[in-house]
């Protein structure tokens, strides 16, 4: 048997090496086909499969609750109710008895000095049983213990990621036990992360760890430790062993009502209904944490999934197209095959032999494909990181994982491409064939082919169908109106508290920005907000507004914008009515607010009607009405652009109880292309405080393109995977074409002979073309619109059955078949007929 | 050793049938070297397919050694193969790809005969046909003697009991035919039962008994008597 298999091995290495050029285009068409699935997958395995690198991963839980709350959440994505505040979690650390360890995180940005050398950061805030939780052992030094973190402010100690104490401090083990500046306050290194250990949210790779005690310090004007009704934190858990997660949820839901009922009798006012989502009705859910936490999981799972079927399909079309050149060369090897039985072969041997030699191909073409994909996967990555792959913690070098996944997938195309030719030798006809009287297997080859580039050709018309929708997608997207002007925008982030600037400070020094920056060549206006737009960010509160019976289930959330004088006319969001927000709205001024255009109609049926009228921040009775509106202006896109607009409160800066707290968006209407005077404001900043580094400087129509990454990315891809499977399937389609014409040459020569006309002839030829073409196209119609559903979510402004695209492919497709007929059909209509019949 | 009885070859058409071989009445003893003759489209070569064991779609009695091969499915039949045949072709048919080693060497793979066994029984051969020198080579470096030489080789490396040649010569020049032919008159010597198709009076005459085919029907078998001949087509 091993003999056997050896044997075949090394007649299967001759036959590559002997066909060196037939060899190649096999392995480069599985190679492209692999290394497009290779790279898809290495992300989508990082993305939603992969567990965390830390011990025992099975036994970790996320808590997420459902059920009604009041307060503030800060979110970054996920469900609320992913984010508890600190008393929740001290409260289910300590008094649940099923878990091993219960531990909280939040990731933020914070300024680290090094040598006076200031740089911006990713931190993560953890408790100080989180690597203890999680069984992560530290590079060097030590990790954090629960005793780092008991009294605020007491420790601040800090724990370095493998990488940033590469990066920033080359590697050098005498950082330990040095002290880091983080925010203008001293913190001592006291060890570093494992290498392969990121965080417990998946796609964050924070540079530094501090305690939740130093929180004052990392998030300088935001403590809220004490604070119940601020939600801010994401728990995990490790479930005791033996304890599984109904259990686990059955104990934690007891102590979670207990915690509710003591929280509600805090409350001042509560209505019934409220009191049952709160208490009754809400509870804790113990979700699989093997896998970390990851907001990027839920965005990116769909276009992921389909980016996936996307090259699951350029996989078989690449199958579909091999498979058809092996038969094709099937026709060649008959006599071989044939003398083979006649010597004695078993028609198991022969199709061991055929597996074989589909084997060294696909592994061939899955070698290639392996090495192909870091490079298709480092794209993907750059694009998802908004070109700043740094950012993202995922590895694009195939791991042992990876290397499985492409084995068995060039295992699995090779054993359905390697099919195709031992169909034709499963039951030839010796006779004639050992006499070289015909090639039997020529009418089975070719319903073979025909069959097979009518696949591609379908195939092709399904992925280009979804390229079209994407692409029509992501011009619908770049061609919206915003509802601001977003040209010559350039934008930044400043954070004065990363340099050390108290909350008293802080108003006079983005006065003076503005003012600076105002005053800039090239720069006609600034402005600037904390709540970026376009910027997936949102800052929201619930409001009571004057005159308006809220019913007692209506959302009364509403984005709550915190805005610089200047900031309409700056962005260019035209006013409907009133006035917008000036110099003079002071913190000694009458306070006021404009809104836009969605929440005046929905409060007040017209903008013009909501001038004058009043509304206060928070909800129930005891809530001040002391906010005039004095101004509504036109709706502008938010979050994103895809989003809806959502009712928007801006209220001036300098009347703001945080302005002294909160970092800002500055936005700068420059008078030439703004990327030009990005280089003017660094160095006004520099001015004013070498200390202020801003964050991610760029153009708005470069945040913009950034916050398309994705829908870009899934248009590229679908557009690359669509035209790739029309040339493969044209490429076929020709070769059938080429094929037949040339076994009908004598047909063709007695034709026209007897008097048909070249037309009649060239007739003939797109005859068989329109019933092979037709044919896949009625089948891929129905299917592409069918298949078109799963992409609905992904799309915008066009249907998934959208008529005009799928007529478009379709012509492409038919024309695209036209011309892979052309050659064929020139051929034809050329037959000299005396030639033909003398040849026959 | 063989018995053909009322055996028939057809090939369905548009309209019915298309025979090729017609009432076919044949007995071979073991040690016979039967010469077939007879002009192109016969039914010659399908003859020896059915003696082989290639073809499938026959009908009657075929009787070889002690076994009813007309109750034997398709797997059975290339048991049989297998077992007790050797074929040799005009075309030489030798795998293209193969040493001549290896092309010795397959035949054996495929009865399942160990490694070592098969390197002896190779090496065998080799040096019986003398042809040791060339065992490296593909079969474009020889001649077409040479080529025939190693598919002759071929045939008997598995010791089979019938050797079956379809114009074994008919490549050669006559020179190389007529090497070829002896090295058949010595097997057939040496106790190999030998069925060849052929144009060529003279390796007829290697043979001790030659039997006329005519449009699918024995026209003249010395050992039975001749069939009147008869149209070969039936609608």
């Amino acid at each position: 048997m091993i003999d056997a298999l050896l044997q075949d091995l090394r007649y299967a290495v001759r036959m590559v090496r002997n066909n060196p050029g037939f060899s190649l285009i096999v392995a480069m068409t599985l190679a492209l086909g692999i290394g497009a699935n290779t790279a898809i997958f290495t992300l989508l395995d990082q993305i939603l499969l992969r567990s965390l690198p830390v011990r025992d991963p099975q036994q970790l839980v996320q808590l997420q609750f459902v059920g009604s709350d009041s307060g503030r959440t800060s979110s970054r994505g996920g469900s609320p109710g992913d984010y508890f505040s600190y008393p929740m979690y001290r409260d289910l650390r300590d008094r649940s008895t099923v878990f091993n360890g219960v531990l909280a995180t939040y990731a933020t940005q914070v300024g680290v000095q090094w040598h006076n050398q200031p740089d911006l950061a990713t931190a993560e805030l953890v408790s100080g049983n989180y690597f203890e939780t999680l069984g992560v052992h530290p590079a060097m030094g030590r990790l954090f213990v629960q005793s780092d973190d008991v009294v605020q402010q007491a420790k601040p100690v800090a724990v370095l990621s493998f990488n940033y104490w590469q990066r920033r401090f080359g590697g050098d083990p005498g950082i330990l036990n040095q002290t880091v500046v983080i925010n203008a306050h001293p913190f001592t290194v006291i060890g570093i992360a494992p290498k392969n250990f990121h965080s417990i949210v998946v796609e964050d790779a924070p540079d530094v760890f501090a305690t939740m005690m130093m929180k004052a310090e990392i998030t300088p004007g935001w403590n809220d430790l004490d604070n119940r009704r601020s939600r801010w934190l994401n728990i995990f858990a490790r479930l005791k062993p033996g304890v599984s997660r109904n259990q686990g949820e059955a104990e934690i839901n007891n102590l979670w009502h207990s915690i509710r009922t003591d929280e509600l009798k805090d409350m001042k006012v509560h209505s019934a209904t409220f009191r049952e989502k709160f208490v009754e009705k809400s509870r804790v859910n113990l979700l699989d944490g093997a896998r970390g936490f990851s907001p990027l999981r839920d965005v990116l799972r769909t276009p992921l999934l389909i980016v996936m079927g996307m090259v699951g399909l350029v996989m078989l079309i690449a199958c579909a197209n091999v498979a058809g050149l092996l038969s094709v060369r099937a026709v060649g090897r008959m006599k071989e095959i044939s003398v083979r039985y006649a010597l004695g072969a078993r028609r198991s041997r022969i199709l061991q032999q055929l597996l074989i030699e589909g084997l060294l191909l696909g592994l061939a073409g899955g070698a290639v494909g392996v090495m192909l994909s870091p490079y298709i996967s480092a794209l993907l990555v750059q694009r998802m990181a908004s070109g700043s792959p740094n950012n993202l913690p995922f590895s694009v070098s195939p791991d042992l994982r990876i290397l499985a996944f492409s084995f068995v997938l060039s295992l699995v195309v090779s054993i359905l491409f390697s099919l195709a030719p031992a169909f034709h030798f499963w039951r030839p006809d010796l006779t004639p064939a050992l006499k070289q009287q015909t090639t039997t297997a020529a009418g089975g080859t070719m319903r073979f082919r025909r069959a097979s580039v009518g696949i591609q050709i379908g195939l092709s018309l399904l992925l280009l169908f979804g390229a079209g929708l994407f692409a029509r997608t992501l011009y619908n997207l770049r061609t919206l109106d915003a509802g601001f002007a977003t040209d010559h925008l350039l934008t930044f982030g400043i954070d004065p508290k990363l340099a050390g600037y108290q909350p008293e400070q802080i108003p006079a020094l983005y006065q003076r920005l503005l003012t600076t920056l105002g005053a800039l060549p090239g720069v006609r206006m600034a402005a600037a907000t904390n709540d970026p737009l376009l910027a997936n960010n949102n800052e929201s509160t619930n409001v009571t507004v004057s005159g308006y019976n809220a019913k007692e289930d209506e959302d009364m959330n509403v984005e709550w914008s915190i805005v610089t004088p200047s900031f309409f006319s700056t962005l260019e969001i035209p006013l409907v009515a009133g006035r917008g927000i000036g110099e003079q709205d002071g913190p000694d001024a009458a306070k006021v607010v404009v809104i836009n255009e969605s929440m005046a109609r929905h409060f007040f049926g017209d903008p013009q009607r909501a001038i004058g009228q009043s509304l206060g921040s928070g909800a129930g009775n005891g809530v001040k009405m002391a906010l005039q509106i004095v101004g509504v202006v036109s709706d502008a896109k938010h979050e994103t652009l895809r989003n809806e607009v959502p009712r928007t409160v801006f209220v001036p800066l300098l009347q703001s109880k945080e302005a002294g707290f909160i970092p800002l968006q500055f936005y700068a209407r420059t008078s030439q292309a703004p990327e030009s005077t990005a280089t003017t404001i660094r160095a006004a900043l520099q001015r004013i405080d070498s200390g202020l580094v801003p964050d991610t400087m760029r153009s708005m129509e470069a945040q913009i393109d950034d916050s398309l990454n994705t829908e870009r990315m899934i248009a590229l891809l679908a557009a690359s995977f669509g035209v790739l499977a029309a040339l493969l399937a044209a490429v076929g389609l020709y070769g059938v074409l080429a094929y037949s014409t040339a076994q009908r040459t004598r047909e063709i020569g007695i034709r026209i002979a007897l008097g048909a006309s070249r037309t009649a002839v060239v007739r003939l030829v797109l005859s068989e073309v329109a019933m092979l073409v037709g044919l896949s196209i009625a089948v891929a119609v129905p299917l592409a619109l069918s298949l078109s559903r799963l992409l609905r979510s992904q799309l915008f402004g066009v249907s998934n059955n959208d008529p005009w695209t799928l007529a478009a492919i379709t012509g492409l497709v038919a024309a695209m078949a036209l011309l892979a007929a052309w050659i064929p059909m020139r051929r034809a209509a050329g037959v000299d007929p005396m030639v033909a019949l003398r040849y026959e | 050793m063989i018995q053909l009885r009322n055996v028939e070859r057809s090939y369905k058409t548009g309209a019915g049938a298309t025979y090729v071989l017609r009432r076919i009445n044949l007995d071979i003893q073991a040690g016979d070297f039967v010469t077939v003759m007879g002009p192109s489209g016969a039914g010659k070569s399908t003859m020896l397919s059915i003696l082989g064991m290639l073809d499938d779609g026959w009908a009657g009695e075929y009787h070889f050694l002690d076994h009813a091969v007309h109750k034997l499915d398709r797997k059975k039949r290339a048991d049989l193969n297998r077992q007790y045949i050797g074929f040799v072709f005009q075309s030489y048919h030798l795998l293209d790809n193969l040493t001549v080693y290896e092309n010795l060497d397959v035949p054996l793979s495929y009865r399942n005969v160990s490694r070592g066994q098969r390197a002896s029984m190779v090496a065998e051969v080799l040096d019986r046909f003398q042809i040791v020198g060339k065992k490296d080579l593909y079969p474009s470096q020889l001649s077409g003697g040479q080529q025939q030489l190693v598919g002759v080789a071929r045939a008997v490396v598995g010791n089979p009991k019938l050797i079956l040649a379809d114009e074994p010569t008919g490549n050669l020049h006559s020179s190389q035919a007529k090497e070829i032919m002896e090295l058949f008159k010595k097997l057939n010597d040496q106790g190999t039962t030998i069925v060849q198709v052929t144009h060529s009076e003279a390796n007829a005459a290697y043979g001790n008994r030659t039997i006329q085919l005519f449009d699918g029907w024995i026209a003249n078998d010395p050992k039975n008597e001749p069939v009147p001949n008869t149209t070969a087509s039936i609608g």
